[in-house]
């Protein structure tokens, strides 16, 4: 079943769980990555992202739409090409940003899908339009964090 | 404070001075150069070297010595030249500066003294690094060493360690060893220099004058041990409370070698720019026979970047012996990183540059060499946080080609292992030393510069932290003095 149709068969309640679910995971994933990790900056790093996850899934249980108004910031698909480390104990920072960046871009794609599957209702469409472009932002964030430090050629 | 003007010996009228063409610095011819290790820049001679010298419009608030990170006194040395008192002007430069022959061949003066020349801004800027260039080798060949006779200080019965010999710890010991304190360098290599002799090629900077300016130090009373690794041989502790070292400073570099992440990095014939040049520099792959380190001789090279590093690379890549060496940048060439004389030397010798295109995997055979890359050509887009235009890459513009080396030129991190054994000293989450502009970290008496704290960066840049790092551990040592009882 795409997940197209998987979303067409669930009520909205279950589609916003799915959400949730789906950000729990990552927090999941960081809080190991975290704790795994012997590097103080490495474990600052996967903290920022929790915080960043935990603060999506308040939006998402309180469905504000108020909460993400700007407008996405393009997708330099800097990270899009490179290969998906697996969590360890001593990932350095360029792992780190890989590891992030590449999720943050497979969950602002299923955000996408769900807007563009819900585009006759209008606040629905605007809210997971929102999740999207949030999630597109913190790629962005951590892909220009990624280019300052590790492809600066010099 | 007011500086004071030097005494000038141009007899040139001014307006004529702005007449004089800037001196073009001979060079191997590039065809025969491509083939050959030796030096690509030849020096003026002491007659162009005064006539360029000449050029100087003596500013009465000269901007050049800004430029400069360890603020040389151009206006100074430059008069010296008029006065055909080359070895003067070498004693000049060497009051800050104890690397000249070095800065002169590889500092970027187009963006340092001479970009803020006044004379550059009508004209073609005095040409500042190859007079430094000219009066360090004159020094060199008809000079005493370090030219003027070193008075030895009263020992002031304190010892500094200082971790590697590259730019910044040469000139902390230069400094620190003017004050009578005994200075020891440890190089966790077989040779001095850090950066300097295992990512500099021969044919730009050769290692007879690097060891001419390490001897130097050596005659003024450094020590310098080799094959000695700090934080494995012993801990920066160790040094301290075992060995009795009053001070350390800390200049690793950066000489962590980072990679792409992409498929096939791991195939042979993929090298770190490090790991290339290093066995071609410092293991003298480039002296083969004489000299036999494994050193992949490639038909088809891509060094993939656009630095200094990367032009380093290809040019070696070249005279080794591939039929095409090219560098693969996924920007175009005016947001390069390198000088403007490597691009151009590069490209005499015949290095192609494949510009907007970025490697995405590399291709190997059933053995696991590579042979093939697969890139993507990007686009421009907007300008990102450096100012320079961030490559897009370009939907469904892949493309295959034929390679048997490929060399990644990206950049550099620090190496780990003083954070790893010091968890005393503070670290940022780059890895590098967390240090206050007068390199003082968060361990007591432990200071650090160049590139371990700021990244990768430019030599002279190293050098000037370095000389912060210098100023403040001998007042660290003096403070230590008066709170004896």
């Amino acid at each position: 079943m795409s997940f197209k149709e998987q979303v067409s068969s669930m009520n909205m309640e279950a589609i916003v769980e799915m959400c949730i679910d789906q950000e729990q995971q990552a927090i999941d994933l960081y809080t190991m990555a975290r704790d795994q990790a012997k590097d103080k900056s490495a474990r600052q790093k996967f903290q920022e992202l929790i915080d960043m996850e935990t603060e999506h899934k308040v939006a998402l249980k309180d469905f504000e739409l108020e909460r993400y108004l700007e407008l996405p910031p393009a997708d330099l698909k800097v990270t899009d090409y490179l290969m998906a480390p697996n969590t360890r104990e001593n990932m350095t920072t360029q792992q780190i940003l890989i590891l992030a960046a590449k999720r943050e871009g497979k969950t602002a794609r299923m955000y996408q899908e769900l807007a563009d599957l819900f585009v006759q209702d209008k606040k629905l469409n605007t809210f997971f339009q929102m999740m999207a472009d949030e999630e597109l932002r913190h790629k962005h964030d951590l892909e220009t964090e990624y280019e300052n430090e590790f492809l600066q050629e010099g | 404070m007011k500086r004071e003007r030097p005494q000038s010996f141009n007899t040139v009228p001014i307006k004529e001075r702005l007449t004089i063409p800037r001196q073009d610095m001979p060079e191997q011819d590039a065809l025969q150069r491509s083939t050959n290790f030796l030096e690509v820049n030849l020096g003026l001679n002491p007659e162009q070297a005064v006539i360029e010298a000449q050029r100087c419009i003596e500013c009465k608030n000269p901007t050049c010595m800004d430029g400069c990170p360890v603020n040389i006194k151009i206006p100074d040395f430059i008069q010296l030249i008029c006065n055909e008192d080359f070895l003067g002007a070498a004693d000049k430069i060497k009051e800050d500066n104890s690397l000249p022959a070095v800065c002169g061949r590889v500092c970027p003066q187009e963006t340092q003294c001479e970009e803020v020349c006044v004379v550059g801004k009508r004209f073609e800027a005095v040409a500042i690094g190859r007079l430094e260039r000219f009066v360090a080798d004159y020094a060199m060949i008809h000079g005493n060493g370090s030219t003027k006779v070193f008075d030895k200080p009263e020992p002031s019965g304190q010892k500094v360690a200082i971790v590697g010999s590259g730019p910044a710890g040469l000139a902390v010991a230069s400094d620190l060893i003017k004050e009578g304190h005994e200075i020891t360098v440890f190089e966790a290599l077989h040779e001095f220099g850090g950066v300097l002799v295992y990512g500099i090629p021969e044919f730009r900077l050769p290692k007879a004058i690097l060891r001419e300016e390490v001897a130097n130090l050596e005659a003024m009373g450094v020590k310098f041990v080799k094959n000695f690794i700090v934080g494995r041989t012993m801990t920066i502790q160790e040094l301290m409370a075992d060995e009795g070292f009053d001070a350390v400073f800390l200049g690793l570099g950066a000489g962590l070698p980072r990679f792409m992440n992409i498929p096939g990095e791991n195939l042979n014939g993929v090298y770190s720019a490090n790991e290339f040049l290093t066995r071609s520099n410092l293991m003298r792959g480039y002296e083969f026979p004489e000299w036999d380190t494994p050193l992949y001789r490639a038909k088809h090279a891509i060094i993939v970047g656009g630095g200094n590093t990367a032009m380093d690379a290809v040019r070696t890549a070249k005279r080794l012996g591939a039929d095409e060496a090219s560098i693969v940048y996924r920007r175009s060439e005016e947001e390069m990183p390198a000088r403007n004389e490597e691009i151009h030397h590069a490209k005499e010798e015949g290095v192609a540059f494949l510009n907007l295109v970025n490697p995405i995997k590399f291709i190997g055979d059933e053995q696991g060499n590579v042979i093939a890359a697969e890139c993507l050509r990007m686009e421009l887009g907007e300008p990102d946080g450096s100012g320079r235009r961030r490559p897009i890459p370009m939907k469904g513009s892949e493309f295959t080609m034929k390679v048997d080396m490929v060399v990644i030129a990206v950049g550099n991190g620090s190496n780990p292992l003083i954070a790893q054994t010091t968890p005393e000293i503070e670290t940022n989450k780059w890895g590098n030393i967390v240090a206050d502009e007068d390199g003082k970290t968060s361990m007591e008496g432990v200071y650090a510069g160049g590139d371990i704290v700021s990244g990768g960066a430019t030599v002279i840049l190293a050098m000037g932290a370095g000389r912060k790092s210098a100023a403040a551990i001998s007042e660290y040592l003096k403070s230590k003095v008066g709170s004896v009882v």
